[in-house]
């Protein structure tokens, strides 16, 4: 079945598990198959929470938009936030390491090298760096993304349903 | 480089004494220490930690030893680690605690992935691997044989013998291939990533001896296809060490999918040439020209032919990669060098993911009769792919064109390139590059192939009307 779905959240934590939920329950609504439905509610978690995490800041008008589509066998999640300078200090990461994790036909590669990384003794600190390979790996989704001209970022996982 | 690195907070812990130091990063995996307050220890000396601070956080990098160096700056030594071995190098400059051994934390899961794989699969890997060693040190020995022969008849004697049994091993190479088709065929996507993982692993060493298969594998520019591998195979030549590397090595650059970047390399400059007469038969206004991830740009330099032809386009280069943009301008130089002219040329070093956020694009790179996309779109996602499209038409003069490059699904080469070279692209049909259109209104669009038919293209012409 086909269609789509739009939301729009401020950026707070709390706001991730409603979206996690409602992404799931819209999926399960399309007829796609339990695993797809987890995988793909955690892929648009790891998104939201970057979106929070990298977004503008302090910025009541700055939403987190979420869109989820499924046609033509594809389901594609975009995510949007506004950018700020800080944030534009990420984009170089998170164009690098799209393509890094693309660059493996099997993104387990990307997953454990990432995880000698993250094999780390003491130094726990929220950028883990493993949201996105989680996504290729675990999620089966291809990662991209883009800045339009409204300064919106749109990072978006196509998974094939094949 | 370690000489300029900066000094780095530390304590030596010897049971419970603190002892304080100042360290330097002298290698990756080690650091030189002087010891402050007129302490003093032996060569060999143990400590049961050294703790370091870094950027606001302390780190304890666990047991180590000195090895005394006496002379170098006032340092007493080196610290050596005994058990757990940090990279340093990547502790200071990105605040990264990477441990040498940790890779084997992942020997389970990495040992698991193999029972993802097929025992059909297993033999074909199995014998693959087998054949290939037999050809090599084949190959090898004959290497060795006129190895004392001066280099001109090195050269010939090598050709001869890639004439005579490298035809027949590209042979065996061909039917390979052929098996491995039918094989995966009817793969879904995550049987074709355990299995591509698993082969790569079984045939690393080969993989690494071909210089283009290493590169695709290796990746040392982050990406699949920079512009030293579109070089490779616009060279399509032996390339390596040995006989057998050199035919591993032009095996693949001159296969199908590699045949098809070099026939649209082609398409471009006839497309170029075709709308450079008709728009411009005087030469008087130059032709603006676009290519967004430009790479080498050798196309540049076939359209660049004649002493007037320079002045007749105006050229604008877009890459990610600044050293894919140098690549292109030592191309142009040459030939400006060879007419003696002045080649119009900008280079921009932007992402295409990036380059979207630019407000009024056309007020500020102007609008161009020409622009081109070869090798980029098979990486873009639809939502991307959709987004970068529409503003490339934005760019288009009222009668300009637009091409689009874009792998067809049924690239021949494609489980070539997946489970060889771990190069995975966005494959489309031709209703999936069409549908990035997304309905734009008001223009001609057409798609149509290269002669392997595993090159597609997109044309829109814009209407003289727009
Ligand atoms: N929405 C975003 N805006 C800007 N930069 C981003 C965004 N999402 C990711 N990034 C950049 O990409 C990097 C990798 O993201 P990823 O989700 O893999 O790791 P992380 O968020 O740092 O850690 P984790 O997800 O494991 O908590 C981030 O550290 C950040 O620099
Ligand atoms: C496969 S090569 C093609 C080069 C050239 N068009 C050709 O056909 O020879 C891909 C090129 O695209 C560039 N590229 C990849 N992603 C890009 C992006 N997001 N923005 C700009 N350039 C990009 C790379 O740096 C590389 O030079
Ligand atoms: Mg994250």
């Amino acid at each position: 079945m086909e269609g789509s779905m739009k939301l729009e959240i401020k950026p707070l934590w709390d706001e991730v598990e409603r979206v996690r939920e409602e992404s799931a329950s819209f999926l399960t609504s399309k007829g796609l198959e339990k695993d797809a439905v987890f995988s793909l509610s955690m892929v648009v978690g790891e998104l939201v929470e970057n979106s929070i995490k990298y977004g503008k800041q302090g910025d009541e008008k700055a939403l987190v938009g979420i869109s989820l589509d499924v046609s033509g066998g594809l389901v594609t999640v975009e995510v949007t936030n506004l950018v700020d300078d800080t944030a534009y200090a990420h984009l170089a990461r998170l164009d690098r390491t799209i393509q890094w994790i693309r660059g493996f036909q099997d993104p387990f590669e990307a997953y454990v090298e990432r995880m000698k990384e993250v094999a780390r003794r003491q130094m726990e600190d929220k950028e883990s760096g493993l949201g996105l390979v989680r996504i290729a790996y675990e999620g089966r989704a291809i990662l991209d993304f883009f800045l339009d001209e409204s300064e919106i970022l749109n990072v978006s996982a196509v998974l094939n349903l094949e | 480089m370690y000489e300029q690195s900066p000094p780095i907070d530390a304590q030596l812990v010897a049971g419970d004494q603190l002892i304080p130091v100042d360290t330097r990063l002298t290698s990756r995996y080690s650091l030189m220490v002087r010891f402050l307050n007129g302490n003093g220890f032996k060569d060999g000396a143990e400590f049961t930690d050294l703790l370091i601070r870094n950027q606001g956080k302390e780190i304890g990098l666990g047991p180590c030893r000195l090895i005394c160096e006496p002379n170098i700056d006032g340092y007493a030594g080196r610290i050596v680690f005994l058990k757990e071995v940090y990279d340093l190098k990547r502790l200071v400059e990105e605040n990264k605690v990477v441990r040498l051994q940790s890779s084997f934390l992942n020997v389970p899961l990495v040992l698991a992935h193999k029972k993802r794989v097929k025992r059909e699969f297993k033999n074909y890997t199995s014998d693959l691997t087998y054949d290939l060693n037999v050809y090599k040190s084949l190959f090898d020995k004959l290497d060795e044989e006129y190895a004392e022969e001066a280099q001109s008849i090195r050269d010939s004697i090598q050709m001869a013998i890639i004439n005579t049994e490298g035809v027949r091993f590209h042979r065996f190479l061909d039917d390979r291939l052929a098996e491995l088709e039918r094989m995966v065929k009817g793969f879904n996507r995550a049987e074709h990533e355990s299995h591509g993982f698993y082969f790569r692993r079984q045939l690393w060493e080969i993989i690494l001896t071909a210089p283009f298969m290493r590169r695709t594998n290796l990746k040392p520019r982050g990406y699949a296809g920079d512009s030293e591998m579109m070089s490779m195979i616009y060279e399509n030549g032996y390339r390596g060490k040995s006989t057998f590397a050199k035919l591993m090595h032009k095996h693949p650059v001159g296969h199908p999918g590699a045949q098809a970047v070099r026939n649209r390399r082609k398409v471009i400059r006839e497309m170029i040439r075709g709308v450079g007469d008709q728009r411009n038969p005087s030469g008087a206004d130059p032709l603006k020209i676009l290519s967004v991830a430009c790479g080498p740009a050798c196309e540049v330099q076939d359209i660049v032919q004649t002493a007037q032809d320079p002045g007749k386009y105006d050229f604008t280069l877009l890459d990610q990669d600044r050293n894919a943009l140098q690549e292109a301008a030592n191309g142009i130089d040459r030939v400006q060098r060879r007419l003696d002219g002045q080649v119009k040329v900008k280079y921009l070093n932007e992402s295409v993911r990036t380059m979207l956020k630019t407000p009024n694009l056309p007020g500020k790179w102007g609008r161009f009769d020409f622009v081109y996309s070869m090798g980029l779109f098979d990486y873009l996602t639809p939502p991307v792919a959709a987004g970068v499209l529409g503003k490339l038409l934005k760019l288009l003069r009222p009668g300009g064109e637009l091409v689009i490059g874009n792998f067809h699904v049924s690239n021949v080469s494609r489980y070539y390139m997946e489970y060889w070279l771990d190069w995975v692209l966005y494959y489309r049909t031709e209703s999936d590059l069409k549908e990035l259109l997304r309905g734009a209104p008001g223009d001609d669009v057409s798609v149509f192939f290269d002669e392997t038919g595993v090159q597609m293209f997109l044309h829109v012409k814009r209407h003289e009307s727009h």
